[in-house]
């Protein structure tokens, strides 16, 4: 076994690392977009109640589809009906920040309502605009409170992105699985792409638990859930 | 651009294929039922062992969830129907082979009792120390106390999260068409080959998986809500 490792592993790791590259790539360019329209939608459905219905409903659809059903919709549907995304890379960013997004709104609004309306009013009461109370009192307390759920978020995004290899980006999943059938040896080379995932999301999930320690030791800040 | 909203939002080729696709979703039910059974098994005996007093059990135990809930699903079932199979028939040198849905219930049973072991973990753990305690008092041994005692109580407890993690589950059971299960998305991937028509198909899947999704948890939630107010959970 150990000289098919050095066959098939060792010999294709420049395609490996480069799925490893373009996994990392998708993966932060949908989380990031994730966190904008998380705190988009959150923000609309507790301000804004005239789009609240809408808010919702975006919510609802994002957190309730499966990860692998909103990608082979926006991958197929979205091109003819809006006219973007021209990729699959395109199409697995938008998919699964649509994904994490849901979520993401989710733990935006029990964070924002976890915090005490005191201090929102004593914003209101020293004259502060709402926009200023938003971005001054009520954010920077949020944030710690949240960065844990929003860290495991990170992890759940990198779990999902091993589905896009079903629309051929060349993601690790998809790299490993073609040397797989190319040579017909898949026991060292799907070993080795689980052991890299595991690893992956293992370093952000313990990242995300010292985080949540670090902060409940020297705040006293435990999670709004 | 709204002549092709009103196309994706089309339901009559839904209708024309109503058959088909209620075979996909009976198989997508099908294995979610068996790796519900599987994940729930599991994760009481992984639950129980992570609070073993004996360190070895508990550090595999906490391996185990490690493991699993830092895996992803399609992983476990790519590795569980190309790799298994060979490992298996390696050790008992004879040949083995897994079909791809038994492959798909085997890894996203053992993926999901991951995340149900932590569940039944802190359900074991939300029962007040005090009635282990008159447990040990009246001379019962561990096993006897769990079995008596904390699990009943503890089921109660538990039950809204195991509950939503089924819902998380039946989500998860739409990815085996990966492995060419014959799922709801493999029967509608095979419709549009035949039809050429992304839009109702793929659209209509969507918001069927919304309405089955949206309901179950709906349900859920109200029935959490009921057992929580009658002191049950």
């Amino acid at each position: 076994m150990i000289d098919n490792f050095n066959r098939y592993v060792l010999a294709n790791s420049g395609l490996l690392l480069n799925g490893v590259a373009v996994t990392a790539t998708i993966c932060a360019l949908a989380f990031a977009l994730a966190v904008v329209l998380g705190l988009i939608a959150c923000l609309v459905r507790l301000y804004v109640p005239l789009l609240r219905p809408a808010a919702l409903a975006y919510i609802e659809f994002c957190r309730a589809t499966p990860i692998f059903v909103q990608l082979l919709w926006v991958n197929y549907v979205w091109p003819e009906l809006f006219g973007f995304p021209r990729t699959t890379e395109g199409a697995a960013v938008i998919a699964l920040a649509m994904q994490s997004s849901g979520y993401l709104a989710e733990t935006f609004r029990s964070g924002i309502e976890g915090l005490h309306r005191g201090q929102f009013e004593a914003g209101l009461a020293v004259g502060m605009s709402r926009a200023q109370i938003m971005r001054r009192i009520v954010g920077p307390q949020v944030v710690l409170v949240m960065a844990p759920a929003i860290v495991n978020q990170m992890a759940v995004v990198v779990k999902s992105s091993t589905l896009v290899a079903i629309i051929a980006v060349p993601d690790l999943m998809y790299q490993a699985m073609g040397i797989a059938n190319k040579w017909f040896e898949p026991i060292e080379v799907l070993t080795t792409a689980a052991v890299l995932y595991f690893l992956i999301i293992f370093s952000i999930s313990t990242a995300a638990e010292k985080i949540a320690n670090h902060f409940r030791r020297k705040f006293g800040l435990t999670s709004a859930h | 651009m709204l002549a092709q909203l009103q196309q994706s939002l089309d339901p009559a080729l839904f209708w024309e294929y109503r058959i088909t696709l209620l075979h996909g979703l009976a198989v997508n039910l099908l294995i979610f039922l068996i790796a519900a059974i599987l994940a729930a098994i599991l994760a009481f005996a992984i639950g129980v062992a992570r609070l073993s007093r004996t360190a070895p059990i508990r550090l595999a135990a906490v391996g185990y969830t490690e493991a699993f809930r830092n895996t992803p699903e399609l992983v476990l079932i790519v590795w569980a129907y190309y790799v298994l199979p060979l490992l298996v028939s390696r050790a008992l040198d004879t040949r083995f082979e897994l079909s791809p849905w038994l492959a798909s219930v085997l890894a996203l049973g053992f993926a999901y009792s991951g995340f149900m072991s932590e569940t039944v973990r802190t359900g074991l753990l939300s029962v007040p120390r005090g009635h282990v305690e008159a447990g040990q008092s009246l001379g019962m041994s561990r096993w006897t106390i769990l079995r008596r005692i904390v699990v009943p109580q503890a089921v109660r407890h538990m039950l809204p999260e195991a509950l939503s993690q089924f819902v998380s589950l039946f989500k998860a059971t739409s990815i085996v068409s990966f492995v060419a299960v014959p799922d709801i998305m493999y029967q509608i991937s095979m419709i549009n080959d035949q039809e050429m028509r992304p839009l109702p198909l793929y659209t209509g899947a969507a918001l069927l998986y919304c309405a089955v999704v949206i309901t179950a948890s709906q349900m859920i939630q109200h029935l959490s809500d009921r057992w929580r107010r009658r002191g049950w959970a």
